[in-house]
C-alpha cells in the first residue's frame, strides 16, 4: 500500500496538469527570450538574438527601478499583513458575539475582483471626486494628490493591497489555530511559561507552515501584482508605482516586444524563486537546529 | 471578568469592520448616484439612489450569461483543486518518495512567474494544439477550468501540507490495521480532521478563480467569458463608465459572499479540538 | 442612456424595416449563400460601438440571416486580442475595430483584407447604397497610399478634439468686467496661447478669491497613463507648429533637431511649457485624469476651458443626468499659434486630432463575404443619422445635413457645424506603424516632466533620443 507507485499515481493528475498547461507554455516563453521578436519592428519576424534580451536588461535603468521598487513594495505589504493577520486572527479566536458574522465581513475584500478594488480605491482618492483628499485636507491638512506625489502615491499601493489582501492571511492562520492541539498548551501553563514564553515556542513552531505558506503566496502575488495597481495609478506619478508585473505588461501588450518581455519576465521568475528559496531554507533550516522541544 | 473582555473585541470588531466596508461603501455610493452628482462634489451621503445601473445590468442577459459563466468556472475549479491536492499532499505527505522536497517547491513556481508573456503560447494552445476538428479549447468554460489550476494546484498543495503532515501518522495506521482502504482512510481519517484547511482552501482557491481576469480575456470570447473581463470592458478609450463598472462588481459580490458564508463556518470548526489559551 | 438607445433602436429599427424593404432584394440576395452563418467581431464598449451591438446588427441579421456575435473588450485587450488572432492566422474574428492610429501598423503587416479590390472582384457583393464618396474626409485614413489608395476600413466613428469653453461664463458681466479691468481688453474665446493661458489664470484666480471650485484649464495630464502623452502630441504640439510628433520620416526618421526633427526644437519646448504652465493651474485631479476624467472635470463645472474630445461634447453639453453645465458649453478651435492657420491651409500639417476608428476584415478571417455585407451595411447612409444622435460620432457627409442632427447641432452650440466646415484642418495620427511603441519608450520622460521631476527641455531632449533608440532597435532607423 505504501508503495511508490500509489504515491505517484495520486500525483498523477496533479503533475499532467501542471506540465501541459504550465510547463509547455513555459518553454515557449523560454525559447522566446532568445529571439529578437516585435510585432510591428520593420522586420516582424522572429530573429535569434542569443543572449541580446538578457544583456539589455541589465543596462535597463527602467526595468532595474521596477524590480527595485517592487521588492519595496512587497516587503512592506507582506510583512505588514503577516503581522495584522496573525493578531487578527488571534482576536478572531476570543469570544465575542456575532463571530460568524464578522468573519464574512473581514473577508469581503478578498470577493472584490482587483479592477473593482484599484477602481474604487483610484476614486476615492482623485480630489475634488473622491473622499480621502477631503478628509485628509479637513483634518490633517494634508495635501492628498496621489497623481503627482511619488511618496503619497506608493503609500496608498501599500495600504490598498493590505486592505485588500490582509483576510487572506488571517483566514489561513485562523485555519490554522484551530487546529492547534491542546496538550502542549495546557502542559506549558501548568509549567508556568509566559504567554510570550507560550508564543514563540510552541505557538509558533506550529504555525510555521502556515505562516511559510502566506508568506510565499502573498510574496509572490505582491510580486506580480497588476491589475489593482493599473487601474490605481496606471504606474504613475512617473514611476513611482510602475512595479515590475506592470512594466512587463507594458512591454507585451502596448509595445509588442514579446522577446524582451520574455526575457524580463523570466528574470522576474528567477529572482522570486531565489527569494523564496532563500526563505524556505532559512525557515526550514531554523527548524531543524532547533529540533524537537 | 469575561464581560468587559467580550466587550472590548465586540467593540474592536466594529471598528475592523468599518475600515473594511468603507471603500466597499463607497464602491456602492459609485454605482447609486447619478454621473454628475458623483463628479460634482465628494460627499458620502447619497441623496436619491439611483437604482438605473442595477436594474441595466440585471436585466442584461449578457452579464447573466457572465454571471452563470463565472459561478460555474470558480466552483467546478475549486472543486477539482481541492480533490486533487488532497490526493497529491497525502502522496507527498505519507508516502516516501524520491524528490519529494523538490517536487513540492517546483509545483509553487508554477505560480510566480508573471502572466502576461504566458498568454501568447496558451492562446495558441487553446486555439490550434488543442482542437478536436472544429472544436477548440478556447472560449470554453472547461478551458479556464483546466487553467487555473496551474496556479490554484500549488496554491492547495502548499496550504494542505503543513495541515496533513500535523495529522499523526499512526491514525492512518490504526484504519489500515483495521482494513480501511485509500479511499476510506482519505475520507473517514484525513478529511475530518483537516476540515478547517479544506474549507480555507476551498474559499481561497474559489476566489482565485472568480476574481482572475488576464487569462479569462484573452483565452474567451464570447460563449465562456466571466464577469471578471465584463468588468474590464468598461475600461474603454472614451472613458471608464464607472456607475455601472461598480454596480456589476457589487453584484459580483453577491455570489461570492454566498459562497463564503456556506464554507467559513468549516475554518473554525476545530475550535472545540484545539484551543489557544491566553 | 438606457432608454435613449431604447427608443432610437425602435426608430432605428422601424426605419430600416421600411429602407430594407427598398434594399430588400439585395441584402437577402447577397447574403443568399451565407445565410445561417455567424460572423464574429472585437471592439471597445463605447456607445457608437454599443449601438452597433444592440441595433446594426441584430437588424443585419433581419436582413440577412447573418448572424452578429459581437465581442466587447477593454482598450488593451481588444489590441491584443486582434493583433494576436491576425498574426497567429487563427481566425477567430472576422471583423475587428480599428482604431485610427493603429491602422498603419496594420497596414504594414498585411493583416486586412483589402475592400476596395473585394468589392471589384465579386460584384454580388457591391451593395447599391455603399459607396465611398459618401464619407467625409476621414476615410482617407483608412485607405493605403501604397496600395493606390485603396480602402481597407470603413469608418463608424469620427471626432474632432476641440476648444471648449463655458459660455455662461464668458458672458457673466461680472466677470467680463473684472477681466477687462484686469487685463485691459474683452473676455473672448482665445485664439492664441497667450491668450488662453491669460484667461485660465483670470478664472483660477478668480476661483480662489470667491471661494468656489473653479479653475481655468483642464489639462490631461495623468502622470502614468499615455492619455497625457496623447493631449501634448495630438493636440497641443501641432498648435505650435510641431506636426507628426517631431520625427521626420522623410529624414531617416530622425527625432532630434541634431537629426532633423522637431520633437526637442523651441517651438516644441513652447508647446511643453505652455501644457505644464496650464497644469500648474489646473484642477488639483489634473494629474490623475485622462480623458473621461477630463470630461467629467469639465461637465461638473469645475474648469472654465478645455480641450476635449468631440464625442464628449455632445453629453456635456445635453445630458442633465451626466452634466451640470448643460446648455453653457461654448465650442471653438484650438489656440493657435502665429503661422500656423496659414500653414495648415495651405496644406502642411494640421491643427489637431481626428479621432475615430473603423471595421476592418482581417486576412485570417473564415468568412470574409459575410463579413464585407455586414461592414457595407453599417455604412449606408440610412442608418448614420440616428447612430450619429446616438453616439455624437459622424462619417457622412450627408449626416449633417440631417434635421435630427442639426437639432442636436444647435445644442452643442455648432460642433457639428465646426467639425463640417474645419474638419479638414484636423488629421488623424501620422503614419506610423510604430505608434505603439515609440509611444512606451518616449511617455515615461513625459510623465517625468509632468511631476517636475525632470525640466520641459530635458524630457524633449530624452523623449528625442529614446524615440531614435527605439526606431533604431525596430529598423526603421539605419
Amino acid at each position: 500500500m505504501r508503495s511508490q507507485r500509489t504515491a505517484w499515481l495520486l500525483l498523477a493528475p496533479t503533475l499532467l496538469i501542471l506540465f501541459v498547461f504550465g510547463v509547455v507554455p513555459f518553454i515557449y516563453v523560454l525559447v522566446t527570450s532568445f529571439l529578437h521578436w516585435n510585432a510591428f519592428a520593420a522586420d516582424p519576424t522572429p530573429r535569434f538574438a542569443g543572449v541580446d534580451n538578457y544583456r539589455q536588461l541589465v543596462f535597463d535603468d527602467q526595468f532595474l527601478y521596477a524590480v527595485w521598487i517592487t521588492l519595496r513594495f512587497a516587503f512592506f505589504a507582506v510583512v505588514s499583513e503577516i503581522v495584522l493577520g496573525y493578531l487578527l486572527a488571534r482576536l478572531m479566536m476570543r469570544d465575542f458575539p456575532f463571530k460568524g458574522f464578522f468573519r464574512t465581513i473581514h473577508a469581503l475584500p478578498l470577493m472584490v475582483a482587483p479592477i473593482a478594488v484599484g477602481a474604487t480605491w483610484r476614486l476615492l482618492t482623485v480630489p475634488g471626486l473622491g473622499p480621502l483628499p477631503y478628509l485628509l485636507e479637513h483634518f490633517f491638512g494634508i495635501d492628498y494628490r496621489i497623481g503627482s506625489y511619488p511618496t503619497q502615491a506608493f503609500v496608498t499601493t501599500v495600504i490598498m493591497d493590505i486592505w485588500h489582501w490582509t483576510p487572506l492571511v488571517t483566514l489561513t492562520l485562523l485555519a490554522a489555530l484551530s487546529s492547534l492541539p491542546r496538550e502542549p498548551f495546557e502542559q506549558a501553563q501548568i509549567d508556568g511559561a509566559s504567554p510570550f514564553q507560550i508564543f514563540w515556542h510552541i505557538t509558533l513552531p506550529y504555525l510555521r507552515p502556515a505562516i511559510l505558506a502566506t508568506v510565499f503566496i502573498r510574496m509572490m502575488d505582491a510580486l506580480r501584482t497588476v491589475d489593482e495597481i493599473w487601474m490605481l495609478t496606471g504606474g504613475g506619478p512617473a514611476a513611482a508605482t510602475r512595479y515590475i508585473g506592470l512594466y512587463i505588461w507594458r512591454v507585451v501588450f502596448p509595445k509588442t516586444d514579446y522577446g524582451y518581455g520574455a526575457a524580463i519576465s523570466l528574470i522576474t521568475l528567477y529572482l522570486t524563486i531565489v527569494l523564496c528559496w532563500l526563505l524556505y531554507v532559512s525557515l526550514v533550516a531554523r527548524k531543524q537546529k532547533k529540533g524537537s522541544f | 471578568m469575561r464581560r468587559p473582555r467580550r466587550l472590548v473585541t465586540f467593540l474592536f470588531w466594529c471598528g475592523a469592520s468599518f475600515v473594511t466596508l468603507f471603500p466597499i461603501y463607497w464602491m456602492f455610493v459609485i454605482s447609486a448616484k447619478s454621473r454628475a452628482d458623483l463628479f460634482g462634489r465628494p460627499s458620502l451621503i447619497i441623496d436619491s439612489l439611483n437604482w438605473a445601473n442595477y436594474a441595466a445590468t440585471l436585466s442584461d442577459p449578457t452579464f447573466q450569461l457572465y454571471m452563470l459563466n463565472s459561478i460555474i468556472v470558480a466552483t467546478c475549479n475549486s472543486l477539482l483543486v481541492t480533490v486533487l491536492a488532497l490526493l497529491a499532499t497525502y502522496a507527498l505527505s505519507r508516502f516516501p518518495m524520491a524528490g519529494k522536497e523538490n517536487i513540492f517547491f517546483w509545483t509553487i513556481t508554477n505560480r510566480m512567474a508573471p502572466p502576461a508573456v504566458f498568454l501568447l503560447p496558451l492562446f495558441l494552445l487553446y486555439t490550434q494544439a488543442f482542437t478536436i476538428g472544429d472544436w477548440k479549447l478556447y472560449d470554453t468554460r472547461i478551458g479556464l477550468i483546466l487553467l487555473y489550476c496551474v496556479f490554484n494546484l500549488p496554491f492547495a498543495i502548499w496550504i494542505l501540507r503543513g495541515i496533513i503532515d500535523a495529522i499523526p501518522k499512526e491514525l492512518d495506521e490504526a484504519a489500515m490495521v483495521d482494513g480501511a482502504s485509500l479511499w476510506q482512510i482519505l475520507t473517514r481519517v484525513i478529511l475530518p480532521v483537516a476540515r478547517p484547511g479544506f474549507a480555507v482552501t476551498a474559499i481561497l482557491t474559489w476566489v482565485f478563480a472568480w476574481n482572475e481576469y488576464l487569462f479569462a480575456a484573452t483565452l474567451t470570447s464570447v460563449h465562456a467569458r466571466t464577469i471578471t473581463t465584463g468588468l474590464a470592458e468598461f475600461v474603454t478609450v472614451t472613458g471608464t463608465n464607472w456607475g455601472l463598472m461598480a454596480a456589476t462588481a457589487m453584484l459580483t459580490l453577491i455570489p461570492a459572499v454566498v459562497f463564503l458564508g456556506l464554507v467559513q463556518r468549516h475554518i473554525v470548526a476545530g475550535l472545540t479540538f484545539g484551543a489557544v489559551k491566553e | 442612456m438606457q432608454h435613449l438607445l431604447a427608443r432610437t433602436a425602435l426608430t432605428a429599427v422601424t426605419m430600416m424595416a421600411v429602407t430594407s424593404f427598398a434594399h430588400a432584394d439585395f441584402w437577402s440576395d447577397a447574403a443568399k449563400p451565407y445565410a445561417g452563418v455567424t460572423i464574429r467581431g472585437v471592439s471597445e464598449s463605447t456607445p457608437p460601438s454599443n449601438y452597433v451591438k444592440d441595433v446594426l446588427a441584430p437588424a443585419f441579421t433581419e436582413a440577412t440571416g447573418i448572424k452578429v456575435e459581437f465581442e466587447a473588450t477593454s482598450w488593451d485587450q481588444m489590441y491584443d486580442k486582434a493583433i494576436k488572432d491576425m498574426e497567429a492566422n487563427t481566425g477567430i474574428y472576422d471583423f475587428v475595430y480599428i482604431e485610427q492610429d493603429i491602422i498603419y501598423s496594420y497596414l504594414a503587416r498585411d493583416f486586412l483584407v483589402d475592400i476596395t479590390k473585394a468589392l471589384a472582384d465579386d460584384p454580388s457583393l457591391k451593395a447599391p447604397n455603399f459607396d465611398i464618396a459618401n464619407f467625409t474626409s476621414f476615410i482617407d485614413y483608412f485607405k493605403d497610399p501604397t496600395k493606390s489608395n485603396d480602402l481597407f476600413g470603413v469608418p463608424m466613428e469620427a471626432f474632432i478634439k476641440v476648444y471648449l469653453y463655458r459660455k455662461d461664463l464668458f458672458e457673466d458681466p461680472e466677470i467680463k468686467a473684472a477681466f477687462k479691468e484686469k487685463t485691459g481688453h474683452d473676455l473672448a474665446p482665445a485664439t492664441t496661447h497667450e491668450e488662453y493661458s491669460e484667461i485660465a489664470e483670470f478664472f483660477t484666480q478668480w476661483g480662489k478669491d470667491k471661494g468656489i471650485e473653479l479653475w481655468g484649464t483642464t489639462v490631461q495630464a495623468h502622470s502614468g497613463h499615455p492619455s497625457s502623452w496623447y493631449e501634448y502630441v495630438e493636440s497641443v504640439a501641432p498648435t505650435f507648429g510641431v506636426y507628426n510628433w517631431g520625427i521626420n520620416a522623410d529624414d531617416n526618421y530622425g527625432a532630434s533637431v541634431a537629426n532633423g526633427g522637431e520633437m526637442n526644437g523651441p517651438e516644441a519646448l513652447a508647446a511643453l511649457e505652455w501644457y505644464l504652465g496650464n497644469l500648474a493651474i489646473a484642477p488639483p485631479e489634473s494629474t490623475q485624469s485622462t480623458w473621461d476624467e477630463v470630461a467629467a472635470t469639465f461637465a461638473a463645472g469645475r474648469a472654465a476651458q478645455g480641450l476635449v474630445y468631440g464625442e464628449n461634447s455632445a453629453w456635456i453639453a445635453t445630458d442633465p443626468a451626466k452634466s451640470n453645465v448643460v446648455g453653457k458649453v461654448g465650442v471653438a478651435l484650438p489656440p493657435l499659434s502665429e503661422g500656423v492657420l496659414a500653414e495648415v491651409e495651405g496644406g502642411t500639417g494640421y491643427i489637431g486630432y481626428y479621432d475615430g476608428g473603423a471595421f476592418g476584415i482581417p486576412h485570417s478571417s473564415k468568412n470574409k463575404e459575410a463579413a464585407l455585407l455586414f461592414l457595407e451595411y453599417i455604412g449606408q447612409p440610412e442608418v448614420q443619422a440616428d447612430w450619429a444622435v446616438a453616439g455624437a460620432r459622424i462619417t457622412h457627409t450627408a449626416t449633417y445635413d440631417d434635421p435630427k442632427v442639426k437639432e442636436q447641432d444647435a445644442k452643442v452650440d455648432g460642433y457639428y457645424t465646426l467639425m463640417r466646415e474645419k474638419g479638414p484642418l484636423f488629421a488623424g495620427a501620422p503614419a506610423y506603424p510604430f505608434h505603439a511603441q515609440v509611444r512606451e519608450a518616449a511617455a515615461p520622460y513625459f510623465y517625468e516632466a509632468i511631476v517636475g521631476q525632470i525640466s520641459a527641455q530635458e524630457a524633449l531632449d530624452k523623449m528625442a533620443e529614446a524615440t531614435e533608440a527605439e526606431l533604431t532597435k525596430l529598423g526603421y532607423r539605419k
